[in-house]
């Protein structure tokens, strides 16, 4: 595969630990016809049920003390948006926003971000997440079963390949934002190190002092980013494209969730905005999917965080969506709903939304889906994510 | 090819395992074998040589040609481009010890080099690359004595030191130009070369007047006659007649001095095992230093046999250099940017990261060198460096990585549990690497 840096620019200017942490390999793969697909890997497990809150369940008040303080923007009498995701309600009420509620990957052996993120872009169906032996991406066995996706199409730019596109079919890499620094967990992870150590602990604190002044002033330009990195998958999508995906990171929430939440869910919601506003009339026949490794637990832990669970939820946007709804069942959050008393309980799998929606976009047989993208899945009953 | 030495080893005595070596197992890290590792003092290590640079004899060759050519003589040898040899230099301050084997050589040769500091804030650049490999790397398993007698006479120690302008106040030069001695050099060799303590003024005057007008072109030792200052000289209670054999003799002397037997004893316990070294290993030291006439191999076995040695807790903190060079071996690259391009953008750049860590590279401050204790690295600004370039290197290198198996390769049992458990912990792979390069454990030795 080639490769090739379209970001001339030294990739660290103003790098640091600190700031934020989108990073993201673009990959992209070039289909015929109108129909688009996004995939958004949402690396560090989205807490769905702090993005789409079942603030009509009886339970989740209780089991979410602080983080159900802020309310959030009731969507459908049951659920509530995230308030500071507001910015995608115009998007609700057009029909282009939708909810997979209670989905997960068959991973369930150990709830590690490593593997469960390989499973997710393998689309492995083992309990342990084991992708088999090939190791290749859902996405790039899906692109080898669309008719006239030529290899003549394909380009590879970038160092990171995201490894849901990456098998034997080629596909095209881009890099077209700067390298940011370590999401905030990565950061808390550092820190709870060096607190521990007697030599390096104040100087330490005083290094993360240090870095968190100089990077606040970073923040707008890694949003301007994150818009920048919407459009730039809107142009390419306008162009030759067909098929884009890219990870967003920073969502390994396990301690004061809600700061760190208000600031994911407005980068989140501008990259999607960007990406509709950039791709004009092509947004009509566009279906993002944004999915996450796995979801976390239905309480709270012990520092206003959640730690690492199962059930999630996948956003899903575009105009080719039959939105404003909120798909998949929801399981309960009473006692005896949970699973293993903790994690939401997974009424769906994820991979079979994901095959729907390459069924519908791009014409792929079940027969396919069910033995080469997602090798003994049942894709089960038509969800109807499309127009 | 060297048998293969254990993590503690690597860790303690070296620049940490380079990964998809094997390593001796063991719990504790392995343990501490004095034979493996002197053994390492008499193995080859070519993946290290490859470093080696240009030699004084050459470089200075090359600006003589140049030299004789602005003056418009006709050309009789090469010129070579000395710029590009500095940033070669440069880079393999820190690939040398990256890509070693024998990586308790390089933690010798860069320790020695750093008591016989030599630096480029006073002095050429240029020079201090051979300086280390030919007045040091050679002695290194040898007599304290040799590598004494090398340093003070090599030229770019003359140089460093002003020794070459300081001229006998009764010679020659002395009485017609009314020049007098620079006692620079005299001073160092006596408070950091040598004995450190238990020498006065006048040792140094005395010294000065012994050294005054030595040269030296990097092969012959000469004593200037117009420059030498006459009459005996009276250094540690020892007297003195001209010439280069009074000065072996002074070095000879100067070398198995108790004081100095203490100073060096100090020094090997301090850099090796604890800021604050145990009062009997120093003493140990002292005594087989004194035992073996400053020969420094009974030296070094009396320290790796030292239950310290082998003590698994990792007290002592990495300079800039072992601990860029360690993170590098760690995910298996070495800094050079012919190898890995990325290393020559801004950021990666290994003279770069040496600055901002606090460690510019052949340019140590003062003439008593780098920092030995940890509060000499631990401002903020250096140690968020530390921490950018660990995200860095990680971002770099670790799409695919498996931090854990990384941690366990690189650590062993001797990672911190806390240490395992936020590898695991962290969100991406790369992260997980990021915090296993930026955490203590990775920072200490």
């Amino acid at each position: 595969m080639r490769d090739l840096l379209l970001s001339r620019r030294g990739f660290l200017i103003g790098c640091s630990v600190a700031a934020s942490q989108l990073l993201t390999p673009v990959s992209f793969a070039a289909a015929p016809g109108e129909n688009r697909l996004v995939v958004v890997l949402l690396r560090g497990a989205m807490d769905g049920m702090d993005v789409l809150r079942p603030v009509g369940d009886p339970a989740y008040a209780g089991l979410r003390p602080t983080l159900s303080r802020t309310g959030g923007v009731p969507l459908d009498g049951f659920f509530a948006l995230h308030p500071d995701a507001a910015d995608l309600l115009p998007l609700w009420h057009a029909g282009q926003l939708g909810f997979v509620q209670a989905v997960a990957t068959p991973y369930r052996a150990g709830r590690s971000h490593f593997v469960a993120q390989d499973a997710l872009e393998t689309g492995s169906g083992g309990a342990d997440g084991n992708g088999g032996a090939a190791g290749d991406g859902w996405l790039n066995r899906a692109v080898g079963l669309i008719p006239g996706a030529g290899a003549q199409m394909a380009v590879s730019v970038g160092r990171e390949r995201l490894m849901i596109l990456d098998g034997d079919v080629p596909t095209a890499h881009w890099f077209p934002a700067e390298e940011t620094g370590l999401s905030s967990q990565g950061i808390a992870l550092l820190t709870r190190l060096h607190e521990a150590d007697p030599l390096l602990a104040a100087t330490y604190a005083e290094a993360q002092a240090l870095t968190q002044a100089t990077a606040a002033e970073r923040i707008p330009k890694d949003a301007k980013a994150l818009s920048q990195l919407g459009s730039y998958v809107a142009g390419r999508l306008r162009d030759d494209a067909r098929i884009a995906s890219f990870s967003l990171g920073g969502w390994d929430t396990h301690q004061g969730q809600a700061r760190t939440m208000s600031d994911q869910m407005p980068l989140l919601a501008s990259t999607l905005l960007a990406i509709r506003d950039g791709l004009g009339r092509a947004w009509d026949t566009t279906l993002v999917l944004a999915m996450t490794e796995f979801g976390r637990t239905a309480r709270e832990n012990g520092s206003t965080g959640t730690d690492h669970g199962t059930g999630g939820m996948m956003i899903a946007a575009g105009g080719a969506l039959r939105g404003g709804r909120v798909f998949g069942q929801w399981p309960g959050l009473a006692d005896g709903q949970l699973l293993a008393e903790r994690d939401l309980m997974p009424t769906g799998d994820v991979r079979a939304y994901a095959g729907w929606a390459l069924r519908s976009l791009f014409g792929i047989e079940a027969q396919a889906l069910e033995r080469v993208v997602f090798p003994d899945l049942d894709l089960g009953a038509d969800p109807g994510l499309l127009r | 090819m060297t048998e293969p030495a254990s993590l503690l080893e690597e860790i303690r005595f070296g620049y940490g395992p380079r990964v998809g070596w094997s390593l001796a197992a063991g719990p504790g890290g392995g343990g501490v074998d004095p034979d493996r590792v002197l053994l390492q003092l008499d193995t080859p290590d070519p993946a290290a040589d490859l470093w080696t640079p240009l030699s004084y004899a050459q470089r200075q060759a090359s600006l003589a040609e140049a030299r004789r050519r602005r003056q418009g003589q006709p050309p009789q040898g090469q010129v070579v481009d000395l710029r590009p040899v500095a940033r070669r230099d440069a880079v393999g301050f820190v690939a040398r010890p990256a890509s070693a084997r024998c990586g308790f050589v390089e933690r010798l040769v860069n320790l020695w080099a750093n008591r016989l500091t030599v630096s480029a804030s006073g002095g050429p650049e240029q020079f201090i690359p051979p300086y280390r490999d030919e007045a040091i790397r050679p002695h290194v398993a040898g007599r304290f004595a040799d590598m004494l007698r090398a340093a003070l006479w090599h030229p770019a120690m003359q140089a460093y030191l002003s020794q070459t302008g300081s001229v006998g106040p009764n010679s020659d030069l002395g009485l017609r130009k009314g020049r007098g001695l620079n006692e620079n050099l005299a001073r160092e060799f006596l408070e950091l070369h040598s004995l450190g303590a238990g020498f006065g003024q006048d040792d140094v005057t005395e010294l000065a007047r012994l050294l005054a007008g030595m040269r030296s072109d990097g092969v012959t030792r000469t004593l200037d006659a117009r420059a030498a200052e006459p009459g005996t000289k009276t250094i540690l209670g020892e007297r003195y007649r001209d010439g280069v054999d009074e000065i072996d003799r002074l070095v000879e002397t100067a070398a198995i001095h108790p004081e100095t037997a203490n100073s060096i004893a100090v020094m090997l316990a301090r850099h090796f095992v604890a800021d604050v070294p145990p009062v009997d290993l120093v003493d140990s030291l002292r005594d087989a230093y004194l035992r073996a006439d400053g020969q420094l191999r009974p030296v070094y076995r009396v320290l790796l046999a030292h239950p310290t040695a082998r003590d698994p807790a990792l007290a002592k903190l990495r300079s800039p250099q072992e601990y860029v060079a360690a993170t590098l071996r760690a995910v298996g690259l070495t800094g050079d940017p012919e190898e890995t391009p990325a290393f020559r953008k801004r950021g990666l750049r290994l003279s770069e990261v040496m600055a901002r860590m606090g460690q510019p590279i052949f340019a140590a401050r003062r003439p008593d060198g780098w920092p030995e204790l940890a509060q000499g690295w631990l401002t903020p600004p250096m140690l968020a460096s530390r921490l950018d370039w660990a995200a860095d290197l990680a971002r770099l290198t670790g799409d695919r990585a498996d931090p854990v198996a990384q941690t366990h390769a690189v650590l062993g049992d001797l990672a911190s549990p806390l240490l395992v458990s936020a590898v695991a912990a962290a969100e991406q792979r790369w992260e997980g690497l990021a915090v296993l390069l930026g955490s203590p454990d990775m920072m200490r030795r």
